[in-house]
C-alpha cells in the first residue's frame, strides 16, 4: 500500500496559525503574493509544465511580474493590441498554408479541438478562410457536459472529419486519481492527451502541419514564448519511456504495482522526438499569426454553428462560454485555487480584463464573490469517478488505504497540498492569507 | 389594442452592451444617444437594463435614466438589481415610470408585493429570465441567466401576477441576442397563464419575428435590442411589418398606415 488516507494524517497546524510567520511555500512558489496591477491574477500563477516530468516534488515557474507590478499575460495583451503587425503575421500564415495545401485531395492540416468556441474558430477559419482541408481530432474530455456533446456535434457538422480518441475508461480513472492524490491536479490526464495525442496522431496520419488556438504566453507563460508561432516539442515527446511520469507515477511502477498494462498506457505515452522530426511535424499556434479573442471566438461559434452557452454559470465563475465541455473542469479550477489561491473566477476574470470586456474592478468583485466556490454540481459524479472499486480496480486499489474518494476524503486531501503561506486556519475556517480583494 | 414596440437597452456602467444567451457581452453604443434615437423613431416605451446589477450588487442606472429622462417623452422601465423600495424610489424618482424586478424577488417574493402595494401595480414588472430545460419546460433563472431559482417560468408568472405585478417582461436566454427568432412557444404559455400584459423579449432578428410573436392577441409588446444597435432595422420597418400583417402598433406621422 502505497497512498495513505489523508485524513489520518496529522497536519502541523501551527504553521497555518492567522499570524504565523509563514516558513515555507510549496512548490517553489513566490513567497509574497503579488496582484498584477492591471488584472487580478497573482504571481503564484505556474507556467505550463511538462507533464511527463511532473511528480510530487517538482517545483513551479511562475508568470513574471516587471517593475510595475504588471504581469506577463497583461503585457503580452498590450502587445497584441498595440505593436503587432497583423497584416504581417497573416501574409506568413497564408505563405504557411500555401507550403503545406493539398493539391490532390488529402487533408493538409490537423486541428485539435474539444469543439467548444475556440477550436470552432480554427478549423472554420482554416478551412472556408484560408482554403485548407483540415482534419481535426479531439482527446474526449473526462467526462462531456450535455452541451459539450452537442457543441462537439455542431462543430463536426459544420463541415469537418473529426477522429475522436475516447481512452480507456478505466485506465482514465486511475490516471486521474494518481493525479488528484499525487498533485491535485483532476486535469493532468487530460492535459497529457490534448498535448499529445495531435502530433502522434499526424505523424501516423501523415500530416505534418498542426493548429493549435491561443499560445499559452496569452495567459502568463514567458512572453519570449510568445514570439514563436511553434510549440516546443518538449510538451509532447521524450526520448526515453523510463523518464515518462504519468500522474505522478513512473510508468514502471504503473505496470508493477498498479496493474496497469504497457498497452493501456500507449494513448497518453510522449512522441519519440526522432519520429517527429523524421515526419517533419510542425506544431503552430493559430493565435501567433491571427489576433484571438475569445469572445469573439463565442460569437463566431454561435452565428456560424449555433454554439450553445452552458446553462448556468460554472461553479467558482461567472462566465458561461468558456471551458465548457469536461465535467471534470469544475474541479480542476478547486484545485488550483487549492495549491495556488487561484480559482477560475481568476483566471476568467484576468482573461477578459486583458481582452478589454471586463475593468479590473469588475473583476475583483466576481473573484471576491466567485473564487473558490466548491464545484456542488457534479461533485457526487466527479467522486465516484476518483474512487477506485476493488472489483473494478483489483490491483490498483490495492495500492490505497481507501480507494473510494468522497467529499470527506477530499477535503482532508486538499489540506496536505494547502501552501502555509497562501492559507491560514481560524475559527475552523481556512482563509487565503492574501486577495486581491483585500488588497484593493 | 395597439401593440407595444420597446428599445430594450442593456448597460453595463456607461456603455449600451449586447450578449448571446445573455453572456459575453460587448460593447455596442452610447445608452443615452441611442435613446434619443429611438424615440425619434417612435419607440412606445425605453427598457433600460444594468446587466450587471445583480453581479456586482450594485445599480448604475440612475444618472443614465435622469439624463434620458429629460429628453424623452414616453415610459421607462428600468431593470437589474432593484432589491429594496428604496432602490425603486430612487429609479421613480430619477425619472422611470416602472421598474423590473427579477433576482430579488425571486429570493424574496414579498418584495414584489411591497412595490406594487407601495408604487402601484402599474410601476411593477416581473422579469423573466427563461431557460429551456432538457425535460420540457422552463425555468426561471436569476442573476442575468447565471443562477437557478429553481421555480418554473410560467408557475412563476401567474404568482407574479398574484403577487401584485402589473406586467411581465419575459425573456428567452436560449434565443437572446441570436437573431434567430423568438421562443413563441415559451411567450405563449406565459400569456395564456396571466391577465397583465406580456413583453417578450429574446431572439429578434428579422421583421417577420416581431410578426410570429405578435400574432398571438395576448401578447402585448415586444422588447427589440439587437438589431436595433446593429442598425439592421429602424422601428418604423417593424411597425411596417405589423401592419402589413394586420397588427395594430401606434400611429406615427408619415409613416405608411398612419
Amino acid at each position: 500500500m502505497i497512498n495513505a488516507d489523508p485524513r489520518k494524517e496529522a497536519i502541523d497546524m501551527s504553521l497555518y496559525g492567522p499570524n504565523a510567520t509563514p516558513s515555507q511555500a510549496k512548490y517553489g512558489l513566490p513567497q509574497h503574493v503579488q496582484f498584477c496591477r492591471k488584472c487580478v491574477i497573482s504571481n503564484q500563477r505556474p507556467n505550463s509544465a511538462v507533464e511527463y516530468k511532473h511528480t510530487a516534488q517538482s517545483k513551479k515557474t511562475v508568470i513574471a511580474f516587471d517593475e510595475e507590478g504588471v504581469c506577463d499575460a497583461c503585457r503580452n495583451a498590450e502587445r497584441k493590441q498595440a505593436s503587432i503587425d497583423w497584416d504581417r503575421r497573416r501574409a506568413e500564415l497564408v505563405a504557411l498554408c500555401d507550403k503545406y495545401r493539398s493539391r490532390n485531395g488529402s487533408y493538409d492540416c490537423l486541428v485539435p479541438g474539444s469543439g467548444g468556441k475556440d477550436s470552432f474558430y480554427q478549423a472554420w477559419v482554416l478551412k472556408y478562410e484560408f482554403g485548407m482541408n483540415p482534419l481535426t481530432c479531439t482527446w474526449a474530455p473526462h467526462i462531456y457536459t450535455d452541451w459539450g456533446w452537442r457543441n462537439f456535434n455542431r462543430w463536426i457538422h459544420a463541415g469537418f472529419d473529426n477522429y475522436l480518441l475516447t481512452p480507456n475508461g478505466r485506465i482514465k480513472r486511475l490516471m486521474t486519481r494518481l493525479a488528484v492524490e499525487n498533485l491535485f491536479h483532476p486535469f493532468q490526464p487530460f492535459i497529457i492527451g490534448q498535448k499529445g495525442f495531435a502530433p502522434a496522431f499526424a505523424a501516423k496520419m501523415g500530416i505534418p502541419l498542426i493548429f493549435y488556438g491561443e499560445n499559452e504566453a496569452e495567459y502568463g507563460n514567458p512572453i519570449a514564448d510568445n514570439q514563436s508561432a511553434r510549440r516546443d516539442f518538449e510538451y509532447f515527446s521524450m526520448a526515453s519511456d523510463e523518464e515518462t511520469y504519468l500522474g505522478g507515477v513512473s510508468v514502471a511502477d504503473l505496470q508493477s504495482r498498479y496493474g496497469v498494462r504497457k498497452a493501456d498506457l500507449s494513448a497518453y505515452m510522449p512522441s519519440d522526438p526522432r519520429l517527429l522530426e523524421e515526419k517533419g511535424i510542425e506544431v503552430h499556434y493559430l493565435g501567433y499569426y491571427l489576433k484571438w479573442h475569445p469572445q469573439a471566438a463565442y460569437y463566431f461559434a454561435v452565428e456560424n454553428g449555433g454554439f450553445e452557452a452552458s446553462p448556468e454559470r460554472t461553479p467558482g465563475t461567472y462566465s458561461k462560454y468558456n471551458s465548457i465541455d469536461d465535467r471534470i473542469d469544475d474541479l480542476h479550477y478547486y484545485t488550483t485555487y487549492v495549491k495556488f489561491g487561484i480559482g477560475r473566477a481568476s483566471y476568467d476574470a484576468a482573461q477578459e480584463i486583458r481582452s478589454g470586456d471586463i475593468e479590473r474592478d469588475e473583476g475583483v468583485a466576481l473573484v471576491k464573490r466567485y473564487d473558490g466556490e466548491f464545484p456542488e454540481r457534479f461533485a457526487e459524479e466527479l467522486l465516484e469517478y476518483l474512487s477506485l472499486p476493488s472489483e473494478i480496480f483489483p490491483e490498483a486499489s490495492a495500492q490505497f488505504e481507501d480507494p473510494i474518494m468522497d467529499r470527506d476524503y477530499f477535503d482532508a486531501l486538499a489540506n496536505r497540498f494547502r501552501s502555509p503561506h497562501l492559507w491560514s486556519y481560524d475559527n475552523g475556517e481556512w482563509r487565503l492569507r492574501r486577495t486581491v480583494f483585500q488588497e484593493n | 389594442m395597439n401593440r407595444r414596440l420597446i428599445a430594450r437597452l442593456d448597460v453595463k456602467m456607461e456603455h449600451l452592451i449586447k450578449g448571446i444567451h445573455l453572456e459575453g457581452w460587448r460593447k455596442v453604443g452610447d445608452p443615452k444617444g441611442r435613446a434619443k434615437l429611438y424615440y425619434e423613431q417612435g419607440a412606445d416605451e425605453l427598457l433600460y437594463m444594468d446587466v450587471v446589477a445583480s453581479l456586482y450588487g450594485r445599480n448604475n442606472l440612475s444618472g443614465i435614466v435622469r439624463e434620458v429622462a429629460s429628453e424623452v417623452f414616453i415610459p421607462i422601465t428600468v431593470g437589474g438589481g432593484i432589491r429594496s423600495l428604496e432602490a425603486v424610489r430612487e429609479m421613480l424618482s430619477a425619472g422611470a415610470d416602472k421598474v423590473a424586478i427579477n433576482t430579488a424577488a425571486t429570493q424574496d417574493p414579498d418584495i414584489l408585493r411591497a412595490i406594487s402595494d407601495t408604487y402601484g401595480s402599474q410601476a411593477t414588472v416581473l422579469s423573466i429570465e427563461a431557460k429551456k430545460l432538457a425535460a420540457g419546460g422552463w425555468e426561471a433563472m436569476t442573476d442575468n441567466g447565471r443562477n437557478h431559482s429553481g421555480r418554473n417560468a410560467i408557475e412563476w408568472a401567474a404568482e407574479g401576477q398574484r403577487l401584485g405585478a402589473g406586467e411581465l417582461l419575459v425573456t428567452s436566454i436560449d434565443q437572446d441576442g441570436t437573431g434567430r427568432g423568438m421562443d413563441v412557444a415559451l411567450i405563449s404559455a406565459v400569456a395564456r397563464e396571466v391577465d397583465i400584459p406580456v413583453i417578450a423579449s429574446g431572439g429578434v432578428g428579422s421583421t417577420r419575428h416581431v410578426v410570429d410573436v405578435l400574432k398571438n392577441p395576448d401578447v402585448s409588446a415586444i422588447a427589440i435590442a439587437r438589431d436595433l444597435h446593429l442598425d439592421k432595422y429602424t422601428l418604423a420597418d417593424f411597425r411596417t411589418a405589423c401592419h402589413d400583417a394586420g397588427i395594430m402598433t401606434r400611429r406615427v406621422k408619415g409613416e405608411q398606415g398612419a
